[in-house]
Parts: structure tokens; C-alpha cells; sequence
């Protein structure tokens, strides 16, 4: 724990939250009411809106004796919501109906956080939060405090030299050497941004959110489109209207997304502040400022999507202890965006000294690209078998139930002129399309899994497409399980899974001892940490 | 942070496939194909009394019942060959625990990132007088790893000699009684 600093705010009394957090409290309260009961609070609306007997005038009464509920709701929490600090422990007690106190040792915070939405701006509010070893579940807030008492608290809670440190050099720990000023690592420029939007994931995250629009717009476009001439402009022929339509679909899809990227990542900086704690601040409105402690870190992906790849562009993401996985998960991870091949090769080695990721990556045993070909043949082969199923059961559709059965009658009707033997053809020719296809597919996974160990870390590298490449020290491993089939045994290979704080990592079809010997050395690398301390919930 | 770099040599480093297991107990068999079979006998019981859409299919509920129970026989007798063989061996920095019959698993786990120890058991297992060793690590969502089949005075042996290994203290161990 660092020194106090004499001019900071005193946090040993209780403290509360601003008296403008009430009505904050009110805001964010409502709305994150609304958007997790949206669907019951849309469906009492149009409830009430068919129910004759209550008019404008009950209804404005409802909404204020709702109000007046929430203005209660919020007061009391407000007055029940306290924190103080004991030494190194931050004591919060908070709860309506259910009094809960939670402590939080400073050796345990593994991540604070301070987020400043626009509307908190003008109060010099905050909303600080902080995470501790056991993961996100253990997240905890302080919704509305002043910027200077959240640095305070940032300042008190950090620890000293780390975990690691601490137990590898105590001597270096104990001497607390005079802290280095700040240094700016990496400022995200506005075109790397741009590139960062087109590149990151939001593209889909977006489409797949806009999807449940696409049936209502489909109605509206077949009820308005014959009644409307279309514009000179519009091309006359369909297919060249659709390709118009697509584009314009994609160019819009790219658009939000590059605007998401402004708005999470605008003005990004990441600061090294004394060799240790890694704080970067972004948000074109919601100023958002994380800070992650070397020591605490467990892996680093370096992630590229398939546009990305393209533009040679990617992000890092940092995974501590409790991360979960998905992207709404990474979206809360200590991210590094919009870099380019270099800047992700450099950054890289800040968070792990010594990591040039200049090891070639090995690959896994050719038997896993045969084994990869059979299952992607078996798939495609049972797609295209209900592709066909549909297509003649749509050709048959108003035809005699009785000839659907039979499959020759089906094709034939497909093709009123054809002969058995261009049916036959027809059949080789889409066999080997897609037997070729599985080859193509299968040949392109089996490249893009590699890995290599690099001094004390391994570099496991996965995807078709878009690619992950995780770096982790041998020491962050949480547990290895080495799996073989009966096929894998007779040929002498083997699965290892490698489980970390961030999910399971597998290395398919290893040979049986070299994935012994990886896991031997993992499980050795565990150990020589294993002499510190084991760590710890709160 | 620190970096550093030294020199292991691969062939001296202690080897985990060269460990002898520690078989589970041999109770653990017969609850763990009970356990399968009542499972199954309560999908074939669903398969039997479940009104069928169509009255043909009525007739053949019996049948389709009794296809059910087979196979629930013949993957109850899978599971008791399967948990004939399985091991376990505690070192001094992790726990080995190995299962599988076609595809065998073997998971270790560090004591290092041990972060809580629990035993568990319901009836079924109480009746054959078995207990789970379950190991959590930190931030993990669930158990890292589950070691089934263990007899009461061995799991609690196994869970306090890795409580206090994980405590830093010296591991209690009464006279003759090996965990492992």
C-alpha cells in the first residue's frame, strides 16, 4: 500500500455519495430497468393503453406516484449507501431491504475502473469501480463520487510492487524505489480508429442486433414499394437493385460500427505509470479510464478478424483472473485497439518482458488435417443432403404425396430432359465439389493452429478467418488435461488442454510425448511460482 | 515486472505420465452405474406414459420403452467398467485424476492455484459411503476439477492435506494414512 497523501481526502470516517448521485442514481436506475424489462414494460403500456377507463388523467397519476416511488427508493439508498477505508481495506455497506458489507483488501484489487458519462460531467462526478482476484461477479461500484475521492481511493488501494514482485524480489520490493513519471505508450490516431471499427467485431455484434428488423422491414418494403415509382437513379433490373441494396446495407453496417469504435475508443492513451500499473483512458462521452496491474495479468490475446487480417490490423486484449468469454465480456476487458502488426508485436512485449513473438509457430500432426477434412465432409455432406431434401420436397410441393418418396421421380422433375447418367454426373461433379471444398477448409485450419514457446511463454495461435493468438507465461496455467481417444492412442497422439484464467486453450494431436513433455513443463513453470503466495478471493 | 529466463532441462523435470494411480474405490463402480440407470430408467418411464400425437404410435410405446432401458443397460455397464479405472495421485505440487474408457482424460491441477476445497455427496453416493472431492481455483465459474469415488476418511485426509498445503501450513497426516 502506497504512503497517503496528506493532501487527498480524509476516507477513514464513512463516507457517503454525492447528494447528486441520488438523482443520477434515479436516471441510470430507470434506464437500466427499462432496457432489461423492456418486452413487460412495452407490453403493460399497450395493456393500459387498451383498457378504456383509464384516461390521460390516471395515467399521469400512475407516472407520478411511480416517480414519487422511485424518488423514495433512491433517497433511502442513498442514505443506507456508505464507504470508508480501514487501512488497506475498503469497507462498503449498502442495500434496501437486504443490508450487505463488502470488504476489499488491497491486495486483492486486480482492476479499478472510472467511468464519467456526459450527463456526470457537469457534477465533477464519477462512477468507480473495482474488481478483485475472484472475476467479474466480484465487481464492485461506487456510483457517484467526486473525481478526487476516487483517485484517493485508486492511490490507496494500489498495491505496492504486485504479487509476483513482491515474492520474486523481495529485496527490490522491500527497497520501494522512487516510482518513474508516466510514460504514453500508445495514442490511437483517428485513422487507426477508423480501420479499428472496419476491423473489430462490432460489425456483427451490430448486424446481429439489427436482425429482428429485417422482417418488419421486408413487410414495409412489399406494402410501400408498388405504390411508389422509384427514383431515376435506382438501376431498372433486380439483380443490379439487390447489389445496390447490399452494398448499401454493408456501407451502413460499416458506418455504425466505425462510429461505435469513436464513441468506446475516441482519444485513447495507454499510460505506463511506473512500470507496473497500465492506465489507459478513451470515450467520446463516456470517459472510461482503466487501470491493470502487470502482475495480476494472466493472458494476452492478440486479435485479428478476417477483415482485420486484410488491413493488418488487430487488438490486444489483457485476461485477468475471472474473465469470461464473448465479446460483450472482451468489450469490459483492458483493451488495446486499432493497432497495426507492429504496435501489437511492441505492446506485446510490454505486458511480457522479453516476448518478441518472433518463434516460428510449430504445427500439430498432419493426422488432425485428415481428422478436420472427415468432419467437415460428414457436415457439408449431411448440409447439401437436406438442401436437396427441401428442394425437392418445394419442386413436389402440390405434386402426389405419394411419388415424394421417390428420389429419382424428385430429380427428374428438376430436370424433365435429363437421363440418369447426367443425374449421375451431376451427382459425381457435386461430390467432388464439395470433398474439395473439405480438403480446402480442413487445410487452411490445420495451418492456422501453430504454436511455440518463447522463453517462459507459450504463443498458441487458432481460427480460419479471423485468428486469436494467445500469449501466456507457463506460470498462469490453472490446470492441463492431456486427452486420447482410442484413435489418438493407436496413432500415438494426444489432446492438451490448457486451462487458464480466461477459458481452455487446446492443442489438438500433439504427439503423445511431446505433449507430455509440454505439460510436464508447464506444470514446472506453475511450480517455480507455486513458491508465491497462492492467490486469494477477497 | 520481472523477467525471467533460466535454463530447465526437459529430461530432469518431474514426469506426470510416469505417476502409478491411486484406483478410486471399488464402490464407485456399482454407485456410478445405478446413478446411470435410474437416469434411464426414468426416460424410458417418460418414453412409456407420455400421450403419443398419433393412436398407431401407442402400441409401440412399450417397445420403444423398452429400447430405451437396453440402452440405459448397456451404457450403465460402460460407466461400470469406466469407473473401475479410475485413478488419482496426489504429488506434492498437484492432483492427478485421471477417467475416461474410449477417450481417457488426465487432468492435473496445481496445488499452487488451488483456491478451495469442498466434499460433497448425495444419498445414492452416502449409501456406498462415497464422497467428491471438489477443487476450485480463483476466479474460476465452477469446480477445475471434480474427483469422484473417494471414501469418506480418504477424502477428508485428501482435502485437509491440500487445505493446508494451501494455507502454507504443514500438511496434517495421521500415522500410516497416506492420501495418495
Amino acid at each position: 500500500m502506497t504512503q497517503p497523501d496528506p493532501d487527498a481526502p480524509a476516507l477513514e470516517g464513512w463516507q457517503r455519495l454525492s447528494p447528486w448521485a441520488m438523482g443520477l442514481l434515479l436516471i441510470s436506475g430507470g434506464a437500466s430497468l427499462l432496457r432489461q424489462h423492456l418486452p413487460l414494460v412495452a407490453g403493460a403500456g399497450a395493456g393500459l393503453a387498451m383498457v378504456e377507463r383509464i384516461g390521460l388523467r390516471e395515467m399521469a397519476l400512475g407516472g407520478a406516484l411511480l416517480l414519487g416511488a422511485a424518488l423514495l427508493l433512491s433517497l433511502a439508498y442513498y442514505r443506507r449507501f456508505r464507504f470508508r477505508l480501514d487501512g488497506d481495506l475498503l469497507i462498503i455497506c449498502r442495500g434496501l431491504l437486504e443490508r450487505r458489507e463488502f470488504k476489499v483488501a488491497a491486495e486483492h484489487v486486480q482492476q479499478v475502473e472510472i467511468h464519467q458519462p456526459f450527463y456526470m460531467r457537469p457534477f465533477g462526478l464519477v462512477k468507480w469501480q473495482v474488481e478483485t482476484r475472484a472475476g467479474e461477479a466480484s465487481r464492485i461500484a461506487l456510483p457517484g463520487i467526486r473525481r478526487d475521492v476516487a483517485e484517493a481511493l485508486d492511490r490507496r488501494l494500489r498495491p505496492a510492487g504486485g504479487v509476483a514482485k513482491a515474492a520474486s524480489e523481495p529485496d527490490e520490493a522491500a527497497a520501494e524505489p522512487a516510482r518513474p513519471a508516466p510514460r504514453l505508450r500508445y495514442r490511437i490516431t483517428p485513422g487507426a480508429l477508423v480501420l479499428h471499427g472496419l476491423a473489430s467485431r462490432s460489425v456483427y455484434v451490430i448486424a446481429a442486433m439489427l436482425s429482428p428488423l429485417v422482417r418488419p422491414l421486408e413487410r414495409w418494403l412489399h406494402e410501400t414499394l408498388p405504390q411508389t415509382t422509384p427514383p431515376a437513379w435506382l438501376p431498372t433490373s433486380a439483380p443490379a437493385a439487390v447489389a445496390l441494396g447490399m452494398a448499401a446495407l454493408l456501407l451502413g453496417l460499416a458506418l455504425l460500427s466505425v462510429l461505435a469504435a469513436w464513441w468506446r475508443f475516441h482519444g485513447y492513451r495507454l499510460h505506463d505509470d511506473d512500470g507496473e500499473r497500465q492506465r489507459q483512458v478513451s470515450g467520446l462521452f463516456n470517459r472510461r479510464e482503466q487501470v491493470l496491474m502487470l502482475s495480476r495479468l494472466q493472458v494476452v490475446e492478440w486479435v485479428q478478424t478476417g477483415l482485420g487480417r486484410l488491413l493488418r490490423r488487430g487488438y490486444l486484449v489483457c485476461h485477468q483472473f475471472g474473465a469470461a468469454g464473448g465479446a460483450e465480456a472482451e468489450a469490459r476487458r483492458f483493451v488495446v485497439p486499432g493497432l497495426g502488426l507492429a504496435d501489437g508485436r511492441r505492446l506485446a512485449g510490454v505486458f511480457w518482458p522479453g516476448l518478441a513473438m518472433a518463434t516460428p509457430l510449430a504445427r500439430v500432426e498432419p493426422l488432425y488435417r485428415r481428422v478436420l477434412f472427415l468432419r467437415m465432409l460428414l457436415a457439408l455432406l449431411a448440409a447439401a443432403l437436406v438442401g436437396a431434401w427441401l428442394l425437392v420436397g418445394a419442386v413436389l410441393n402440390g405434386e402426389s404425396a405419394g411419388d415424394a418418396a421417390s428420389g429419382g421421380l424428385a430429380l427428374r422433375s428438376l430436370a424433365p430432359g435429363a437421363g440418369p447418367g447426367v443425374l449421375s454426373a451431376v451427382f459425381l461433379v457435386g461430390l467432388g465439389g464439395l470433398t474439395a471444398l473439405a480438403a480446402l477448409l480442413a487445410q487452411l485450419r490445420w495451418c492456422a493452429l501453430g504454436w511455440a514457446r518463447e522463453g517462459e511463454y507459450l504463443i498458441v495461435r487458432q481460427g480460419l478467418l479471423g485468428q486469436r493468438t494467445r500469449l501466456f507465461p507457463t506460470g498462469s496455467l490453472v490446470a492441463v488435461e492431456v486427452q486420447q481417444s482410442w484413435l489418438q492412442r493407436r496413432r500415438g497422439v494426444a489432446t492438451l488442454h490448457l486451462h487458464l484464467a480466461n477459458g481452455p486453450v487446446t492443442l489438438p494431436y500433439l504427439r503423445a510425448e511431446r505433449a507430455d513433455a509440454l505439460a510436464n513443463r508447464l506444470l514446472a513453470g506453475v511450480e517455480a511460482e507455486g513458491s508465491a503466495p497462492a492467490p486469494s478471493l477477497r | 515486472m520481472s523477467f525471467h529466463n533460466e535454463a530447465l532441462d526437459p529430461a530432469a523435470l518431474p514426469r506426470w505420465e510416469r505417476v502409478a494411480l491411486t484406483p478410486v474405490s471399488r464402490r464407485l463402480a456399482p454407485c456410478h452405474a445405478l446413478s446411470v440407470m435410474g437416469r434411464w430408467i426414468l426416460v424410458a418411464g417418460l418414453v412409456w406414459l407420455f400421450p403419443a400425437p398419433a393412436e398407431e404410435l401407442v402400441r409401440w410405446q412399450p417397445a420403444a420403452a423398452g429400447g430405451v432401458l437396453l440402452l440405459g443397460l448397456f451404457l450403465a455397464s460402460l460407466g461400470w467398467v469406466e469407473a473401475r479405472r479410475r485413478g488419482y495421485a496426489l504429488r506434492e505440487h498437484d492432483l492427478i485424476y485421471r477417467r475416461g474408457l474410449l477417450v481417457q482424460r488426465s487432468r492435473v491441477l496445481p496445488v499452487a492455484r488451488l483456491q478451495h476445497v469442498e466434499t460433497l455427496s448425495n444419498p445414492l453416493e452416502r449409501g456406498f459411503g462415497l464422497v467428491r472431492l471438489v477443487c476450485f481455483t480463483a476466479g474460476g465459474r465452477g469446480a477445475d476439477l471434480v474427483l469422484e469415488g473417494l471414501p469418506a476418511e480418504r477424502a477428508e485426509a485428501v482435502k485437509q492435506h491440500l487445505l493446508a498445503r494451501v494455507s502454507g501450513t504443514p500438511a496434517p497426516r495421521e500415522d500410516g494414512d497416506d492420501p495418495a
